[in-house]
């Protein structure tokens, strides 16, 4: 720690004479530019059992926390260079019932172009085609920073052809796993004639080798298993066993778009190598010969993901129809990880990403076991005043059974200068005991409709209101009587005004108006029917923005870029600053 | 362009495939192979795992089968306690017992909240590439074989005694020190379990909790404060310690179906356990 510090402390005394040329304050100085961008969080707790907001260290005692980045970077000399600084105190962002405390380098990296070849090392993000096999990315909200800490070279063989390699290992907070991962990429761009046909074709292959600790704690694992299991999972025998799991796992993705006028036509087809993962669905046979239903095991398996997706776009019109079939298809730095821990690639959501509030209650997380997806998204533009919008998608496992099905409907309606009104009705089908992990529960099912009317006094100041609420579907409990899933029903409430450029206030509240089965209940037993409120109040001055939240906020799926998780009710307050500069 | 490619493929292979690697050898368990246990006189390294659980968590039961696979593989060279606490924790309307404890809740706290469930901790130690000391169910086979490897430098015998009119459990530690520990604060704690509980849990098979559930090994209260008493004695090798403690069986726990574990720790930013010993309170 104490080297990386004055490594660090190096660094910036290095650049700060460049920067300290710069009298004009805009960071420029001989050729040289320095940047960056701040981000804070804090967060106060304020404890409230009632919705569940309690019983985690921030609520019980630690009462605050916090979690910024000051990202710096600085070009000079035909380097790219980087550092961002990480703080996390008291911090829920990375496990929401528990509390995090570190503070120090998060990211660093040094980047160079030399005539065709670029060198780059440090804390790198990338991807390979859509993720499928390698992506390393960083989603604040959900804490997730899955950079690969090492080099990379590209190469331009040719002017539309380029190589990219490099190996690393992935960052875990301010550590990196001990496994080493290493991949090749190589990606093309062909015309294939004057009208508009083109390819984008690219071929990518990671391997990652599992290191000695990772390897010796499956296998103590690995040796609680029955014979019959182990015999299944590795059918080679040698001396004295069974030729175990590979240090050595694979993963290949083939990728193109096809480019036809207004029609394109991306396809990536990925498989991975025989590797342990652990199926959280499969049953567990113990010593004793019992079975134990859903206990989750280890299987040694090959994996594969076929994605596809078709657009059509032309004079108003627009159409996108896609699908994904994923087959045992989870790569991590270690098996032993959970969650999004140890996550080395990424497979793209097949459902729509709501924004409103209770049509995005229920969203449906990937599933690396086994999805059979199809979604279609149809857009058209009526007139300059009216745009339509319908999104199908519907989410099976490999059995066949459903996962999740949404049909979301939009329209859009602007009259110029005055109000624009957005307004639809979304339908769902959600597995809660997939998505949940609720044995044995019903599917839910929800009908939404939703409004969001702006309304301009002028050309500065707006009024926007939103209202939603949010049926869930009844079903029979033990007694036989009728009872809605999950929390019941809602309605959401929201009036915002805005005074450009600098204020914005938000007045909300979702309330629990038909509560459901696993609404809170008071002392006798009757359920509560709970407000949410949430007041949030912003200042925005050129690229700063200050925001002030009294925030309560029941428990639920949130998700980030298309990665979700459950999280747990909040009550507090909140603030946040954004600065870039 | 054929050169550039036929370089390429050559550098591919290079890079990714290497050649055949030499996979480890998985034996599993075969008849015969379980530990036969230390005794106090050679007393081997004995492994605490603490699982925490809950009745509403659904995937603890696979932990606690785990954690019963592991026994009936090291035997008495594993110590399991399972503390009802956290999010999961809170008894039904209709469980007979609340298995929560204000050691338990302070275990939790002072361990670490967990990422998921089932979730344990071995030996209160951070192992090489984790984030905290929760484990998930599929690393504890592995760390307890690790933990199990090293000799213990401290070895611990436990004598109790149990006055059923009073109820009163006295319970002797004994400490015999075989290596320096030269830690500034050194803990000795002592948990009370019981096993064969019937009662509510959920489990995956149903929404509605199994009402005849066998709980195991559950934390029902301490004998010191929760982090254990500080060992301020010199802890040189060849040095022993003596301690005696008390303590009221509430009326509801049965005597022959509880066990004391007694454990030496360390207490600050490293927890690691030392070694631990269980006994039963009737002998």
């Amino acid at each position: 720690m104490q080297r990386r510090i004055w490594f660090v402390m190096g660094w910036l005394l290095a650049l700060s004479p460049l920067a300290a040329q710069d009298e004009s304050g805009s960071g420029a100085s001989h050729g040289g530019r320095l940047t960056g961008n701040l981000s804070l969080n804090g967060n106060f707790f304020m404890r409230d059992a009632r919705i569940g907001a309690a019983n985690t260290p921030q609520y019980d005692r630690q009462l605050f926390g916090a979690d910024s980045w000051l990202n710096l970077n600085y070009q000079q000399w035909g380097f790219d260079m980087g550092l961002r600084f990480d703080l996390f105190n008291n911090s829920n962002l990375l496990n929401p019932t528990g509390s995090f405390t570190g503070v120090g380098i998060g990211q660093w990296y040094v980047s160079k172009s030399i005539h065709k070849l670029g060198i780059s090392a440090g804390y790198l993000y990338d991807i390979i085609g859509s993720g499928i096999v390698f992506r390393a990315y960083e989603q604040r909200p959900l804490a997730i920073d899955q950079a690969l800490y090492g080099v990379r070279l590209t190469y331009d063989i040719l002017p539309d052809w380029k190589v990219k390699a490099f190996t690393g290992r992935q960052k875990q907070q301010f550590d990196v796993y001990n496994s080493v991962l290493r991949g090749i990429n190589l990606e093309g761009f062909v015309a294939l004639d004057s009208a508009g046909v083109t390819l984008a074709p690219g071929v990518g292959v990671v391997g990652r080798t599992l290191d000695d600790p990772s390897m010796n704690n499956l296998v103590a694992a690995l040796n609680t298993y029955r014979q019959e299991d182990l015999a299944r999972m590795f059918p080679d025998t040698v001396a004295g066993g069974y030729r175990g799991p590979a240090y050595n796992t694979y993963a290949a993705t083939f990728y193109n778009t096809l480019t036809i006028g207004p029609f394109a036509w991306y396809v990536e087809t990925a498989w991975k190598s025989k590797d342990i993962m652990n199926d959280p669905f499969a049953d567990r046979v113990n010593l004793a010969g019992d079975t134990l239903p859903d206990a989750g095991a280890y299987v040694n398996t090959t994996g594969s993901v076929l994605f596809t997706s078709l657009s059509y776009a032309s004079k108003g019109l627009g159409i996108t129809l896609e699908g994904k079939r994923t087959d045992h298809f989870d790569f991590r730095t270690r098996p032993q990880e959970e969650g999004f821990r140890g996550l080395l690639h990424y497979i793209p959501p097949m459902s729509r990403v709501n924004t409103y509030r209770l049509p995005a209650r229920y969203a449906a997380a990937t599933q690396f076991i086994g999805e059979m997806a199809v979604q279609a998204d149809i857009r058209y533009r009526v007139n300059k005043k009216l745009s339509l919008n319908l999104n199908l998608s519907h989410i099976d496992n490999l059995d066949k059974e459903l996962l999740y099905r949404e049909v979301y409907s939009e329209i859009y309606f602007k009259e110029r200068n005055k109000w624009t009104l957005t307004t639809g009705l979304q339908w769902q089908r959600y597995n809660q005991e997939v998505f949940y992990g609720k044995p044995d529960a019903n599917l839910i099912e929800t009908l939404t409709p939703y409004l969001d009317f702006l309304y301009h006094f002028d050309r500065r100041k707006t009024l926007r209101l939103e209202a939603q609420y949010l049926n869930v579907g009844k079903h029979a409990d033990k007694t036989g009587a009728l009872v809605r899933e999950d929390y019941g029903n809602w309605v959401f409430a929201l009036l915002e005004f805005s005074a450009a450029p600098h204020w914005t206030v938000t007045v909300s509240d979702m309330y629990n108006i038909d509560p459901g089965k696993i609404s809170p209940v008071d002392d006798n037993g009757e359920k509560l029917r709970i407000h949410y409120p949430r007041v949030d109040v912003f200042y925005t001055y050129k690229s700063n923005r200050l925001s002030l939240s009294y925030v309560k906020q029941v428990e639920g799926i949130v998700c980030s870029g298309g990665i979700c998780r459950l999280e747990p009710a909040f009550s507090g307050v909140k603030m946040s600053v954004n600065a870039t500069f | 362009m054929a050169n550039r490619m036929m370089t390429l493929a050559f550098a591919s292979v290079l890079l990714l495939a290497g050649c055949e690697e030499i996979a480890p050898v998985v034996t599993g368990v075969k008849p015969g192979q379980a530990d036969p246990g230390p005794d106090l006189d050679g007393q081997g390294r004995q492994v605490l795992i603490e699982e925490f659980t809950g009745v509403r968590c659904v995937n603890c039961p696979a932990g606690s089968e785990e954690i019963e696979t592991l026994l009936s593989i090291h035997q008495s060279g594993m110590i399991a306690v399972s503390i009802h606490a956290g999010e999961f924790s809170p008894p039904y309307q209709t469980s007979l017992y609340d298995f929560r404890t204000a050691e338990g809740d302070q275990v939790l706290s002072y361990l670490g909240e967990p990422f998921g469930y089932p979730t344990a901790v071995v030996n209160r130690r951070k192992f090489e590439g984790q984030f905290d000391l929760q484990l998930g169910k599929g690393e504890w086979a592995g760390y307890v074989a690790e933990e199990k490897s090293i000799p213990p430098v401290v070895r611990i015998g436990v004598e109790p005694s149990f006055d059923g009119n009073t109820r009163k459990l006295t319970a002797t530690v004994s400490l015999l020190v075989d290596e320096d520990i030269d830690h500034p604060d050194v803990r000795l704690s002592i948990m009370i379990t019981e096993s064969g509980i019937k009662d509510l849990q959920l489990t995956p098979a149903s929404a509605e909790p199994k009402a005849d559930y066998i709980h195991k090994h559950v934390l029902r209260g301490m004998m010191t404060p929760y982090d254990g008493v500080p060992l301020t004695e010199s802890l040189s090798a060849g040095s022993t310690v003596t301690k005696t403690f008390e303590y009221e069986l509430p009326t509801g726990w049965k005597e022959a179906h509880c066990e004391l574990i007694a454990f030496v720790s360390l207490n600050g930013e490293e927890k690691d356990v030392l070694q631990a010993e269980q006994v039963p309170v009737l002998e």
